[in-house]
C-alpha cells in the first residue's frame, strides 16, 4: 500500500485541522513559523494524495433528531456475502457496511430516529433471502470519538 | 431549524472550509445572514466543531477492527476511558446487545493487533475480548459519531 511520507509541518497542519478544520492558513502558518504559501502547497499535496479525504463539521446527532446509533454483526450465507452488502447499503440509515473476518461476515453500523425504525430496519436486514442472522449492539451513553488518536508518522 | 441552517450543515459537512460568502452566494442570502446562523448553529451545540478526515491507508494502516468487549458492566466508564486512551483506538462505545463494550481501532499488521488485543485484555475488569476484521472501504466518517 502506497504510504506518504509525511513531514513535520504535514503532521502539525493536520493535528490544529483535526481540532478546527475552518482554522485560517494564516493562522496555521504563524504557529508553524513558515509563509502561509507552504500551508497551502501542503495541503494541497495532502489532499491530492487523499491523506486528507476531506474536512468535515461534528454534528450533534440528537439535536439532528437521530435517537440512536445501532451496529449489527450479520452472518450471510458466504457466497452471497456481495448482494447482502449491496441490500444493506441501500438502507438510508446505513452509514457503513463492510464485509468481515472473525465470528460474523458482515459489520454495519447505522442511526435511527426512534426505536421502532431501529426495529424495523434490523428486521429488513433480517427477510433478505440471503441473510441467517443479525445480532444488534445498540450504542449507549457518550459515544468516544478520537481521530486523533491516528498514529502520524513523521519522515525522519 | 430552518432552511438556511440546513443548507448551511450541508455545504459544510461536505467541506468544512467553505467561506460564508460562497455559501451566502449560492443560497441569495447575505454573508451576515450566514455567519449569524453558523455562530447559532454552534451555540446551540448542533455543530460542535469541525474537523479534518484522514485516509487511514494513506498513512500507514492496513485495516480496521471491531473489538467486542466483556466486562463487569459496573466498570463499563472507567473501562471506557481507558480504551479511548490506546492511540489508533478511534470510536469506543459503551453497548446494549452481544458484549458490554464496543471498540473500533485503526490496524498496521497482525503483531500490531496482537499488541492492541493484550493492551485491552489487561484493562481491570475485562472480561473477554473478540475480534472481527473489516474489510475494503476504511471511509469511516467519524464525523457522525459525535452524540
Amino acid at each position: 500500500m502506497a504510504k506518504l511520507e509525511l513531514d513535520e509541518t504535514d503532521v502539525k497542519i493536520l493535528r490544529m485541522l483535526q481540532q478546527d478544520a475552518r482554522i485560517p492558513f494564516t493562522k496555521i502558518a504563524e504557529q508553524c513559523n513558515v509563509s502561509t504559501d507552504t500551508i497551502i502547497r501542503s495541503f494541497g499535496k495532502m489532499k491530492e494524495r487523499e491523506v486528507i479525504s476531506g474536512t468535515t463539521v461534528l454534528l450533534n446527532l440528537k439535536k439532528m433528531g437521530y435517537e440512536y446509533i445501532a451496529s449489527f454483526f450479520v452472518d450471510v450465507n458466504f457466497p452471497h456475502i456481495s448482494d447482502g452488502i449491496k441490500f444493506i447499503r441501500e438502507i438510508p440509515e446505513i452509514l457503513w457496511c463492510v464485509p468481515t473476518i472473525g465470528k460474523h461476515n458482515l459489520f454495519t453500523i447505522a442511526i435511527f430516529k426512534d426505536f421502532s425504525r431501529l426495529s424495523e430496519v434490523r428486521d429488513l436486514i433480517k427477510t433478505h433471502p440471503h441473510v441467517i442472522n443479525v445480532s444488534t449492539n445498540i450504542w449507549v451513553g457518550e459515544v468516544l470519538l478520537c481521530p486523533e488518536n491516528f498514529e502520524l508518522n513523521i519522515k525522519e | 431549524m430552518n432552511e438556511v441552517d440546513r443548507a448551511i450543515i450541508e455545504n459544510l459537512k461536505r467541506d468544512a472550509r467553505t467561506s460564508f460568502r460562497e455559501i451566502s452566494r449560492k443560497l441569495g442570502v447575505s454573508t451576515d445572514t450566514i455567519s449569524n446562523r453558523y455562530r447559532k448553529l454552534r451555540r446551540s451545540g448542533v455543530i460542535q466543531g469541525s474537523t479534518v478526515v484522514i485516509n487511514p491507508e494513506k498513512i500507514g494502516y492496513n485495516s480496521i477492527i471491531v473489538l467486542m468487549i466483556d466486562a463487569e458492566p459496573e466498570y463499563s466508564p472507567s473501562i471506557l476511558n481507558e480504551l479511548i486512551r490506546i492511540v489508533d483506538i478511534i470510536i469506543a462505545t459503551k453497548t446494549i446487545g452481544d458484549c458490554d463494550l464496543m471498540a473500533i481501532s485503526v490496524v498496521r499488521n497482525y503483531e500490531h493487533i496482537h499488541e492492541l488485543m493484550l493492551k485491552v485484555a489487561k484493562i481491570p475488569h475485562v472480561k473477554d475480548v473478540q475480534v472481527s476484521f473489516c474489510l475494503g472501504d476504511m471511509k469511516i466518517r467519524p464525523e457522525y459519531f459525535i452524540i
